[in-house]
C-alpha cells in the first residue's frame, strides 16, 4: 500500500494513517479501520472520541483530505457491559467453531452513524509536520525548524541513503524519508534500473523502541524505505544484518542524535581498520550532522571529527519561534468589547474624556445648588450625549494589528554540528586523472588577468582617443600638405 | 550527483579570505583567483570535491601546480591544542612558578613588525610554498611576538594566513552553496534575503518532495502526485531549491543514464516535448510574459536555449496570471492554429511547414498547461514574492487538492500579519454570517467578493514562523558564538493547510478555553541560582 506521507491520493483510505485536526497544532493521528480491530464494541464499529465530539471511522473512509467531518451521535455509555457481553459471546463462538474472528461478524452489520448536532474536525493527510506534533513521545523530538535545517545540509535529496542513528520517537525518520523518496521500492511500475532508490537506515539502541519504530514504518506504508536495525552502534557500527559481515548501507548523509556521538564515528571512515566494509557511499561526499544538547559533547565530537579528517566542521543552533497576531483594540469606546482594553486612546480622547467628566460634576453641583433632582439632571445629561454611531469599519477590522512571539517560548534545542568527509582519493586516480586532463595544453590568452566592465571601458576608451588624436594629425598633415 | 568535478560545470571556490569564487570549468582554460594565483581547470576537473589545494611552483614534469592540503594539515593547530587540552585537564592554566602571559605589556602600535611594505611585497614575488613561506618570515620578523598569548598568537597566524596563503577549496553547486554566495554579495536583495534556514522550513512546510514511481492507475482514485505552484521573485532560487527537494534540478549524469535503454532504441527515442510531464512538477506562475528565472543557469537550465535532456525541460510549467485568471486574453491560447491534414501539409514549403508545426506545438503546449493549472488538484503553494500575498493566495488556494499545503515567505513580518488578519477568527466567523445573509435573502457573491478580499474557510488557521541559525566558534578552550554576523532582512513563514468547509451548517462544539501552562520563567531572577531554574533534559 502506499504511504499516505508520500503518495497520500485523494482521499483517506482504510488501513492508512489519517490526523484528525482538532485545532491548531492538535491532531490526532490515527489509523482508519472499517471494523473494530481493537473491539471497543461500538455499533458503529471503530470510533475516534475527541473533545470535540464522536468519528466514527465509517465516517472518515473515502473522504476527500481536508474535508471538514461533523461529529456523529455515539452511544459511548451502554458499551461496557454490551462489549463484555460480546466478549462472552466470542468466547463462546471461539469454543464452539474455532475460526471465526469478531471482525468479520461486525463488519456488515455496522450501525449507520447520524450526524450530531454540533462538533466537527478536519480530515488531513499525515506530513511529517503534523507527524512530529502529535506522534506519541518516546525520547526527546527534533523538532520541524531543527529538521529542516539538518536535512538541508546534509542535502538529503532524492535518492539518497541517510542514517539516522538514534531512531528515538521516529519525528526525524518520517522526515527523511520524505527527503529522500523517489520510489517504492516493490513498485510494479517500470523504474529506470540504475537509478537509485532513496532510503533511510535507522538504528535504535532501545529494543522496544525499535520494535514500536518498527511497527510505525510497516503501518505508514513505509517498508523497504525504512530499515529499522535494533543495535549499539557505538560497538557494533552501521553495517545491515551483521555487524562484521553485512551489507553497507552506502550512506550519503549521517544525522546522530546521541548522548556520544564521538563514539561511533570511527565507524563512519572510507576504510574501517577491522578490515569491514565502510557503511558510506565510495562515489560520494558524506555529510555528517551530530545533535548535542551540551556544549561539552559539541567539543568532543568535534575534537574526534578532526582526528578522523572530517572537513568544513561548523557547529550552529537554530533559533526559532512562532508568532501570534492579533488586532489590539484600546479605547473608551471599547467598553463590553471582548479582549479589548478600555482606555483612552490618545491625549485628545484622555482630555475629551476628563473635560466631559468635569462638565458633568460642575451640572450636578449647579443642580444641587438650584435644589433640582440630580437623578432628573443626570437623565438630562445622558439625553444630551451624542449617540454614538455605529462604526463604518466591521468589528474584525478594529484595532491596530500586532504581533508577538508566542507563549511558550523554546530557548535551546541543541547544538548540530556538521561536517562533510570528501571521497577518497588515491595516488592512482590522481595519475589516471592528470593523464586524462592534462594541464600543459592551457590557452594562453586566458592567462591574463579578467577585466572588469569597467577596465574594459577604459581602455575603449583610451583607443578611441588615441584613433581621433592619430586621424586628427592625419588630416592636418594632410592640410598642411595641401598648403604646401 | 556530485560525486566528482565535472568539466563545463558550475563550482565555487572558497578562497582564503573566506569569500566565494563562482566559475564555470571549461577545460583547457586557466582559473584566476586573483592575489591567491592562478591555475589550470584541467588540474581539479575529475577530481572529487571538498577538498583543499595550494597554489604552487609549477612541477618539472608535468607543469602541475595544485598540491592537495590533507585533512591532517588543515587541522593541525587544532589537533595538538586539543591534545594540550586533555593532557593538562585545563589549557589555560600555565605551570605553576612561570607567571601567565596576558596582553599588559602588548604595545599598541606597528612598530613591533620590522619587515616593510616593500619587504612584503618583494618577498611575494620570490617566495615559493604557496606563502607558506611568507607568513614564516613575517612572524619570524615581529619582535613581540613572544609576548603575544598562545590565542592571541594563533589570532595574528590565521590573519596573515588568511593574506598571503595560496588556497582554495572546492564546492559543488547546490541550492545552499548559491544561497549563501548571493547573501555574501552586494545584491542579497535580489533573493529577497532568504537564507539556508528559510529554505529548507519552506520546502517543509509546503511538503515539497518526489512524486514517487506510482503508476496512475495503481491507486483507487487516479491522481498525478507531486504538483506544486511557485510563485518565485527571487530570480529562480526557490524554484531551484523546491526543484532540488523533488530530484529535478541537476542534470542526470551521463553514466547514470539507462545504458540499455538506449541500446534498445538507438536514436529512436522522441523528442521529448516541454512541459510534458504528469507528475512531480513545479509551476511557475510569473507576472510578465515570461518567467525570470535566470539562477537555473547554474544548474545547467538555460531557460533562453534550454537543454533538452534537462529534467527541467518537461518537469517545469510556466503560466502568467492574466493566463490562469483569464486565458482568453492571451492570443496563444485563444487563437488555435487549425488542424491541417497531411495533404495540406505536404503542399507546404519546407519554411511554412515548420512554421505550421511551431505555432500548433506552442498552442499545445500552453493549451495542456494553462487547463492543467486551472483545473487544480495541486499538491502545494509555495510563494516567494514582492506582490501583496492575499492576492495570490485567493487565486491560488482554490487550486490546491485537499490538505495541500500553503507556505509564504516574506523578508518583512507586516504583509504576513495582515495575511494573517485575513483568516482571522472574527472575519472567518464575520464572512461565514454574510455568506449565509447572502444564500437565504438573495444577493450575489460579488458583494461578498468586495467585503472580503478571499475566502478565509478553505485555509485552517494559519503560523507564522521564523527562525535564524546562529554560529558559534570551537577551538579547544575558545568556543563561543561569532561575534557578528548579517543583519538585515529577518525572514517570516507563513503556513496554511487547503480544506473543504462542509456545506451543512455547522456548530462547534466543546467551546471551552484551556489555560497555557507555563512551566518556568524564561530569564532567572537576579536572586535565584541558574541551575535552579534549569528544567530536567
Amino acid at each position: 500500500m502506499p504511504s499516505p506521507f508520500l503518495t497520500p491520493g485523494s482521499t483517506a483510505q482504510a488501513d492508512g494513517l489519517a490526523l484528525l485536526h482538532l485545532r491548531r497544532d492538535q491532531s490526532i493521528p490515527t489509523i482508519l479501520r472499517s471494523y473494530d480491530d481493537e473491539n471497543q464494541g461500538y455499533d458503529e464499529g471503530r470510533v475516534e472520541n475527541t473533545r470535540f465530539g464522536s468519528f466514527p471511522h465509517s465516517t472518515l473512509i473515502n473522504k476527500p483530505w481536508g474535508s471538514q467531518i461533523i461529529a456523529s451521535v455515539v452511544d459511548t455509555g451502554s458499551r461496557g457491559r454490551k462489549s463484555d457481553a460480546a466478549k462472552k459471546r466470542k468466547a463462546d463462538e471461539l469454543d464452539a467453531s474455532g475460526t471465526t474472528t469478531g471482525a468479520d461478524d461486525e463488519k456488515s452489520s455496522l450501525k449507520k452513524p447520524v450526524s450530531a448536532s454540533s462538533g466537527f474536525i478536519h480530515l488531513i493527510a499525515p506530513t511529517p509536520e503534523a507527524w512530529t506534533l502529535s506522534l506519541p513521545h518516546r525520547t526527546q523530538v527534533v523538532y520541524t525548524p531543527d529538521y529542516s535545517y539538518i536535512l538541508h545540509r546534509l542535502r538529503a535529496r532524492p535518492g539518497n541513503t541517510v542514517i539516522e542513528a538514534g531512531a528515538g520517537s521516529g519525528s526525524f525518520t518520517h522526515a527523511s524519508v520524505r527527503a529522500v523518496f523517489n520510489g517504492y521500492p516493490d513498485s510494479t511500475a517500470p523504474a529506470p534500473k540504475r537509478r537509485r532508490l532513496g532510503k533511510v537506515c535507522s538504528y535504535e539502541f532501545h529494543e522496544p523502541r525499535a520494535g514500536r519504530v518498527k511497527e510505525e514504518v510497516s503501518q505508514h506504508g513505509l517498508d523497504g524505505i525504512v530499515e529499522v536495525t535494533h543495535r549499539d552502534v557505538y560497538e557494533d557500527g552501521f553495517l545491515l544484518d551483521d555487524p562484521k559481515t553485512g551489507r553497507s548501507p552506502n550512506a550519503n548523509a549521517i544525522f546522530l542524535d546521541l548522548p556520544a556521538p564521538w563514539l561511533a564515528l570511527k565507524h563512519l571512515v572510507r576504510n574501517p581498520p577491522s578490515g569491514t566494509v565502510s557503511p558510506l557511499d565510495p562515489s560520494s561526499p558524506a555529510y555528517l550532522c551530530t545533535f548535542s544538547p551540551c556544549l561539552e559533547q559539541a567539543e568532543r565530537t568535534i575534537s574526534t571529527m578532526r582526528q578522523l579528517g572530517w572537513l568544513s566542521i561548523t557547529m550552529v543552533e537554530v533559533n526559532h519561534h512562532m508568532i501570534d497576531v492579533k488586532r489590539e483594540r484600546i479605547g473608551l469606546d471599547a467598553q463590553g468589547v471582548r479582549g479589548a482594553l478600555v482606555a483612552p486612546r490618545s491625549v485628545d480622547e484622555a482630555v475629551a474624556k476628563m473635560r466631559s467628566d468635569e462638565n458633568r460634576t460642575r451640572r450636578f453641583r449647579e443642580a444641587e445648588a438650584e435644589g433640582r433632582s440630580v437623578e432628573d439632571e443626570r437623565k438630562t445629561l445622558d439625553k444630551e450625549q451624542p449617540a454614538q454611531t455605529p462604526s463604518e469599519i466591521p468589528s474584525y477590522g478594529l484595532g491596530r494589528l500586532v504581533h508577538r512571539t508566542e507563549d511558550n517560548l523554546k530557548t535551546h534545542t541543541s547544538y548540530l554540528v556538521f561536517a562533510i568527509l570528501p571521497r577518497e582519493w588515491s595516488e592512482e586516480d590522481e595519475q589516471k586523472c592528470r593523464e586524462k586532463w592534462p594541464s600543459a595544453q592551457t590557452d594562453a590568452d586566458a592567462t591574463a588577468a579578467p577585466k572588469s566592465k569597467r577596465q574594459m571601458k577604459q581602455e575603449a576608451r583610451a583607443k578611441r582617443q588615441q584613433e581621433e588624436q592619430e586621424a586628427q594629425e592625419q588630416s592636418q598633415q594632410g592640410t598642411d600638405a595641401k598648403d604646401e | 550527483m556530485h560525486s566528482y568535478i565535472r568539466p563545463d560545470q558550475f563550482v565555487a571556490l572558497r578562497l582564503p579570505s573566506d569569500m566565494l569564487k563562482i566559475v564555470k570549468l571549461i577545460p583547457d582554460t586557466t582559473v584566476n583567483l586573483g592575489k591567491y594565483g592562478l591555475f589550470p581547470a584541467n588540474q581539479i576537473i575529475g577530481r572529487p570535491f571538498y577538498l583543499t589545494y595550494e597554489i604552487d611552483s609549477p612541477d618539472e614534469k608535468d607543469g602541475h601546480v595544485l598540491r592537495a592540503v590533507s585533512a591532517a594539515e588543515l587541522h593541525a593547530e587544532a589537533l595538538i591544542a586539543d591534545a594540550d587540552v586533555d593532557g593538562e585537564a585545563d589549557g589555560l592554566e600555565q605551570e605553576e612558578g612561570t607567571p601567565m602571559r596576558s596582553n599588559r605589556e602588548t604595545v599598541d602600535d606597528a612598530s613591533t613588525q620590522r619587515l616593510t611594505v616593500q619587504e612584503i611585497e618583494e618577498l611575494k614575488k620570490t617566495a615559493t610554498g604557496a606563502g607558506r613561506e611568507i607568513v614564516e618570515k613575517i612572524l619570524e620578523s615581529h619582535s613581540a611576538l613572544d609576548q603575544k598569548t598562545a590565542f592571541s598568537l594563533a589570532k595574528y597566524t590565521l590573519r596573515k594566513r588568511k593574506k598571503f596563503i595560496k588556497r582554495f577549496t572546492i564546492f559543488p553547486m547546490d541550492v545552499s552553496l548559491l544561497t549563501n554566495y548571493i547573501l555574501e554579495g552586494r545584491d542579497a536583495a535580489r533573493t529577497l534575503e532568504l537564507r539556508d534556514e528559510h529554505i529548507g522550513l519552506l520546502g517543509c512546510l509546503g511538503n515539497v518532495h518526489h512524486g514517487g514511481n506510482l503508476a496512475l492507475d495503481s491507486s483507487p482514485v487516479p491522481k498525478p502526485n507531486s504538483r506544486y505552484f511557485v510563485v518565485d521573485d527571487t530570480g529562480g532560487l526557490v524554484v531551484a531549491a523546491m526543484a532540488e527537494r523533488m530530484g529535478i534540478l541537476y542534470p542526470r549524469d551521463e553514466d547514470e543514464a539507462d545504458e540499455d535503454e538506449q541500446q534498445h532504441t538507438p536514436n529512436k527515442r522522441p523528442r521529448p516535448a516541454p512541459m510534458s510531464a504528469s507528475g512531480n512538477t513545479i509551476t511557475v506562475v510569473h507576472s510578465y510574459s515570461q518567467p525570470n528565472l535566470s539562477l537555473l543557469k547554474y544548474f545547467g537550465y538555460d531557460t533562453d536555449k534550454p537543454d533538452e535532456s534537462h529534467p527541467l525541460h518537461t518537469h517545469l510549467k510556466s503560466i502568467s496570471w492574466m493566463q490562469l485568471i483569464d486565458p482568453m486574453a492571451d492570443p496563444i491560447y485563444e487563437n488555435e492554429p487549425p488542424v491541417l491534414s497531411a495533404s495540406e501539409l505536404e503542399s507546404f514549403k519546407q519554411s511554412k511547414r515548420s512554421a505550421y508545426f511551431h505555432k500548433r506545438n506552442r498552442w499545445e503546449k500552453v493549451k495542456s498547461v494553462v487547463d492543467e493549472a486551472r483545473d487544480g488538484g495541486f499538491d502545494g503553494l509555495i510563494v516567494s514574492t514582492l506582490m501583496e500575498p492575499a492576492g495570490i493566495l485567493k487565486h491560488l488556494v482554490p487550486l490546491l487538492a485537499g490538505s495541500g499545503s500553503v507556505a509564504v515567505y516574506s523578508p518583512t513580518i507586516e504583509p504576513l500579519t495582515q495575511l494573517m488578519d485575513m483568516y482571522s477568527t472574527a472575519r472567518r466567523t464575520a464572512f461565514i454570517h454574510r455568506r449565509r445573509e447572502i444564500e437565504t435573502q438573495g444577493g450575489s457573491d460579488a458583494e461578498l467578493n468586495e467585503e472580503f478580499e478571499l475566502d478565509p474557510t478553505i485555509l485552517l488557521p494559519p503560523n507564522l514562523h521564523t527562525l535564524r541559525v546562529r554560529q558559534w566558534q570551537v577551538l579547544p578552550g575558545r568556543t563561543h558564538p561569532l561575534m557578528s554576523s548579517r543583519g538585515g532582512a529577518e525572514g517570516y513563514l507563513f503556513h496554511g493547510l487547503r480544506v473543504f468547509p462542509s456545506t451543512q451548517k455547522i456548530q462547534a462544539a466543546g467551546a471551552f478555553r484551556k489555560r497555557r501552562k507555563v512551566t518556568s520563567t524564561a530569564t532567572p531572577g537576579s536572586d535565584s541560582d541558574v541551575e535552579m531554574a534549569s528544567t530536567s533534559v
